[in-house]
This record gives structure tokens, sequence and C-alpha cells, in this order.
């Protein structure tokens, strides 16, 4: 009997109590599930540290991540692959929840950051303060205010805001395609080497992170995290529509509101740390949905998911046989891009697009 | 009865009631007071603003003129969910969250009576099981909403609102997409919480029904209450005329002597010893 079933025998089947005050429900499945996709994570950041040519052995690993290690290896765990890999799991989270908070409130499983926009239009934020205007104003403020200008501009042009899952996606995939052209202009009229400077802002990637970015994304995650899972029943509610969730008291308004900015946030901080990596936001609420077989936000379960995938997609870019050299937005775009057609033409035969 | 559910009956009214969506309004300057404990049937035309009118009275759209007083306090400053656990609304279109079974549906219901780190309340097995147990859903608790028929995802809809527990249900076309058996339990249900002394308001299309199980009848027409009252004195073939534009008699109902709708109907088939006029 692990500790939990004790605790919750004392209660009802099913509920976690803590005297009088506290009672949650805990479903079993969710559970068993975010623990095997941390487990996961934890191997896939097992082979991050230790595969490959400048691989720390398995033997040495312990020690070298508690400080312990010297020379290479201090190189790699402090300088190469550790920054990396925190920023890897810190990304892969901040757009797995942005991405179930956006696609809840909308009520749209396309209603994802990077499908509509937010993303692109963060990275041309990000792209104007940083060539245009260098160390004068941070980059994750210029990724925030191209962020927000990219969903000012679609719930604008749809004409009903964010309601409309159809006119949501179309005016997205509109305003997403400007802010890259923007961003190419951007980087053409000013960087003289084009072609990397170009990849870091159109595809996000995560070469050469450092642990100042593991910190930015950090600190994001840290104010924004306990205020989703405070909003994370609200949420869930207002999945019933305005109506009903005004009516059982939920204050679907101010909780789209709300989740709307903690998603903005949330996307703009990774896109400031790794560029605008695609198609995380937008998959890793639909796994953790898929995996439970159940309904709501997921909010919990879609942050765990998305630092998994990210984990692996950069397992993958830095191990990859063909170009080591390929971000990983280039791999997360291919599957993705996958996994989108998919679920376009699973909406379009339902009907619902 | 629930030791959550009723106390003392719903005092819900309203008071120069005006609601619209940004244009005119569609309810105009209405006032009304629900009878507390009464089964209110409000009728009246396509579009007149019934909807709307039972949508402002559970606070889901706001007035732009007017209030709307629970037990003498205006509803808007109710806070969250307090005014969750006196009223409850069953939406025209309510939407069901997908891949959401009628068990987990039926549990939001609970949601006004947890708080955020409550999420869970000791009446909510039994206020859930006695919803599924009146809809005769209980064999359908594991279903997928969306993938049951109209019907039944209808009464999943109204289990929902029962598991509140709430003295004042109003109900918006409850009786849509049931056939008519059905239709008729629903009634019974609503019948039977009146009799619990819960306050129920339905909204309802079948002249013929809401004059049979109402208690009081609210006749709606172009935003306004236009006749209100006991179903015997309200419906007439006058009022039928001006309100539906429908030209009718108005006999008594053979089995429970409440006035019935028989419209002149002019391509009626032709019975023989039929009054044809
Ligand atoms: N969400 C909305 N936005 C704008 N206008 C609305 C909205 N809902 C209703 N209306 C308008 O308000 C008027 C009254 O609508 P309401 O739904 O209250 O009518 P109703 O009496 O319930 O009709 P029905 O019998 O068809 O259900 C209609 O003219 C309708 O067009
Ligand atoms: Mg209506």
């Amino acid at each position: 009997m692990t500790p939990l079933e004790r605790t919750a025998a004392s209660g009802p089947r099913g509920v976690v109590t803590l005297g009088s005050r506290v009672a949650l429900p805990v479903h079993g499945r969710q559970l068993l599930v975010g623990a095997v996709v941390v487990l996961l994570t934890a191997v896939a950041s097992v082979a991050t540290l230790s595969l490959g040519e400048l691989g720390i052995a398995l033997a040495d690993l312990p020690s070298a991540v508690t400080g312990g290690a010297d020379g290479a290896d201090a190189f790699v765990v402090e300088r190469l692959r550790g920054p990396r890999l925190v920023v890897a799991l810190g990304t892969g989270a901040a757009l797995g929840l942005s991405g179930a908070l956006f696609q809840s409130v909308t009520r749209n499983p396309l209603g994802s950051p990077d499908v509509i926009g937010l993303a692109s239009g963060a990275g041309a934020g990000a792209a104007v303060v940083a060539l245009m205007m260098p160390g004068e104003v941070p980059v994750s403020l210029g990724a925030l205010v191209g962020a927000v200008a990219a969903m000012v501009l679609v719930y604008v042009s749809t004409g009903s805001g964010f309601r409309n899952p159809g006119r949501l996606v179309v005016a997205g995939i509109g305003v997403a395609a400007m802010a890259t052209a923007f961003t190419q202009y951007v980087v053409y009229a000013v960087e003289r080497d084009k072609a990397t400077a170009l990849t870091a802002y159109v595809n996000g990637s995560l070469a050469a992170r450092s642990w100042d970015d593991a910190a930015t994304i950090g600190v994001v995650l840290l104010v924004v995290v306990p205020l989703a899972l405070l909003l994370g029943r609200r949420v869930e509610i207002g999945e019933m529509g305005d109506e009903l969730a005004g009516v059982l008291g939920a204050e679907p308004q101010r909780t789209r509101v709300s989740a709307v900015v903690l998603s903005i946030v949330l996307s703009a901080g990774a896109v400031a740390v790794a560029g605008p990596i695609a198609f995380i936001s937008l998959t890793a609420p639909q796994i953790a949905r898929r995996l439970t077989r159940g309904t709501g936000a997921h909010l919990a379960l879609a942050t765990l998911t998305g630092a998994l995938l990210l984990v692996l997609a950069d397992l993958v870019a830095q191990q990859s046989p063909i170009d080591d050299g390929l971000p990983v937005g280039i791999y997360t775009m291919a599957i993705g891009g996958v996994y989108l057609g998919w679920l376009l033409t699973r909406e379009w035969r339902r009907g619902s697009l | 009865m629930s030791a959550t559910g009723p106390v003392n009956g719903g005092g819900l009214r309203a008071r120069g009631l005006s609601v619209g969506y940004g244009g005119e309004p569609v309810v105009r300057d209405l006032d009304l007071d629900v009878p507390p404990g009464g089964l209110t049937m409000i009728i009246g035309p396509n579009g007149c603003g019934k909807s709307t009118l039972v949508k402002a009275l559970a606070r889901a759209v706001r007035p732009v003129a007017g209030e709307v007083l629970l037990h003498g306090r205006d509803l808007a400053s109710y806070r969250g969910k307090e005014a969750a656990r006196h009223v409850a609304l069953l939406p025209q279109s309510p939407i069901a969250p997908e891949g959401i079974s009628v068990r987990g549906l039926v549990r939001r219901g609970r949601y006004p009576h947890h708080s955020l780190l409550r999420q869970w309340s000791p009446d909510d097995d039994a206020a859930v099981g006695e919803a599924l147990e009146r809809t005769g859903l209980t064999g359908l608790a594991e279903a997928t909403v969306t993938e049951l028929s109209g019907g039944q995802r209808q009464r999943a809809w109204i289990a929902m609102v029962l598991a509140q527990r709430t003295e004042l249900l109003l109900l918006d076309e409850p009786t849509t997409f049931l056939d008519i058996a059905h239709q008729y339990e629903l009634l019974e249900l609503c019948a039977e919480l009146h009799r619990e002394g819960r306050t129920v308001v339905a909204v309802l299309h079948d002249l013929n029904q809401a004059a049979r199980f109402a208690s009081h009848l609210v006749v709606m027409d172009a935003g306004r209450i236009v006749a209100q009252g006991a179903p015997g004195e309200v419906l007439t073939a006058e009022l039928v005329a001006d309100v539906f534009g429908l030209a009718c008699d108005i006999v008594p109902d053979p089995r429970a002597g409440t006035p019935m709708v028989v419209p002149h109907a002019r391509h009626a088939a032709v019975v023989p010893g039929g009054a044809a006029r």
C-alpha cells in the first residue's frame, strides 16, 4: 500500500483528505500516467547527458551532476548539456501548460498558441529587440510584446474573439505567416550572418543555452504554474460554455482572460529562451488527454508531457546522425506537422471545422 | 428531501428587468415574482425572450437595467458559487466537454458545493446517484455524453442540474429531444420536485403540457409578460390568437380538466362525424 492509498482510506474512496479542510479527488489513471511520464523524462534526461562521444559514463553520472566531476565531464555538465537539458525541461513544461490553458478556454484542440501565431509573434518581437535594439530592452520583454500583439491581431481579425474555432485557426495561421515574414525581414535587414540568426528566431533552438536561460524559464514557471493550478478547476468548468459556467459560479469571462494571460506569459518565456519551438503546446495537451481518456484541462499532465516531448526531441536533435547542427525546432515541426494534419482531417471529417 | 436542499421556498423576483445582447433589449422592463414552491411554466412564441429571461434569473446574462432579487438580495451581489447553491439552470443548448462521461457531467453539478481545497463533499455521491436514478440514467452512467441519443443527453443534463441540489430549478425547454413518454416522465419529475417543495420554472412550447402541469403560467410576447396566473384563467382562445397568431378552441382536458388547445387546422383530415368548421 502506498502512503497515498493509506490517506485515502481514511476518507471516501478516491479522495485524499487532510483534516476537514482538504479533500481532493485523485484519479488513479492520471496519477499512473503522470508517474510514467516523469519516469520517461528521467530516462530521456539521463540519455541526454550520457549518450554520444561527449557523453558521461552512467557510472560517473551521479557524481557529475552533484558537482563531483572535473575536466571534460564538468564542462559537459556545467556548460554543454546541463543547461541545455534544464532549458529543454522548463521550456517544454511551459509550452505544454500554455497549450493546455489556451486550448481549454477556446474549447478548440487547434486553438493552440503555436498554431494561432502566438509563438511566431513572440519570435518576431524577440528578433526586433535582439537585433534592432541590442542590450536596450530584455529579449523576453520583446517576446512578450510580440506575443500580445499577435493575439490582439488574431482576436480582432476573427470578428468573434476566440470563440469560433474555424475562424480562430484561419486568422491565426495568417497572423503566424505575417509574423514569420516580418521576422525574416528584420533578420535580413540587420544581420550579416543571416542563416543562423534566422534559424534561432523562426525555428527555435536549444543549442548553446546558458544557466541564465534556465533561470529565466525557471522564474516564469515558478510564478505561473501555481496560478495556473489555482485556476484549473474553473478552466475545467468553463469547458461547459459561458452560460453554464456562469450559473455554476466559475466566472467564465474572468477565467478566460486569466488563462489567456498566463498562456501568453508562458509562451513568451519559452520563446525568449528557446525561440518559437513548434507544436509542443499543440500536442502535449492532446496526448495528455488521450492518455488519461478523461476530460478537463489536464493542466498538470500537459505540463509534464510537454517537458518529456521537448527533452526527447532535443535528444534526437543532439544524437541525430543526419546533422548534429539542426535545431530542435525543425524536429518538433516535422513531428507536429504530421500530427496537425491528422488532427485537422479528423476535425474536418467530424464537421467541427 | 436532501439536507442541502430546499430551504423555506425560493424567493426569486425580477424588478424592472431589461436584458439585451448589445442592441435593443429583448426583455423589457419586466416584473416577475416566481411563486416560491410553485411550478411555473413560461410559454411564448419563438424569439420572444423566454430563454433570455431564465438566463437572467440564473445570472447567466447580466441585466442592462433593473435587477433580479434572490431572497431579497440582488443576485449580482452574490459571490461566485453562493448563488449556484440556490439556483440551477438547464440552458436551451448546453455544451458537453469532449469525452466526458455521464457521471462526470453530473458530478460537475457539485462544483458549487466545493472549494479550492475541498473538491469533494460528503453529499456528492448521494446527490449524483440520486440524480442519475431520477433521470433513469444509472445504467448509462459510464457512457460518453457525446455518444448518447439526443434524449438521453438531455436527461444527462437534467441530472447534472438535479445534482446541484438547489431549491430553485430553471429549465429551458427540458422536453426537447424527448419522445412523448419521456416528455411526460420529465414533466412528472418536475411535478414531483414541486411536491417536495422546490421551486421549478420551466420554459415549454407545448401549451397543453404547460397548462396541465403548471401551478402558475406565464405568457410572454416580445420581451414582456402579457398574462400570468392559474392556467385555467390565463389560457384563452383570445390570448392564443393574440400571442401566437393561432385560431383555436379551448376545451377542457378530458383527464385533468385543464385547458386544452385545439387549433383550427386548415388541412385536417376529415373524420366522419368530426365538427369541421
Ligand atoms: N447570444 C445572443 N446574442 C444576440 N442575440 C441573442 C442572443 N440570444 C438571443 N438573442 C436574441 O434575443 C431574442 C430573444 O431570444 P431568446 O433566446 O430569449 O428567445 P426565446 O423566447 O427563448 O425563443 P425560442 O422559443 O426560439 O427558444 C431573439 O431575437 C434572439 O435573436
Ligand atoms: Mg429559448
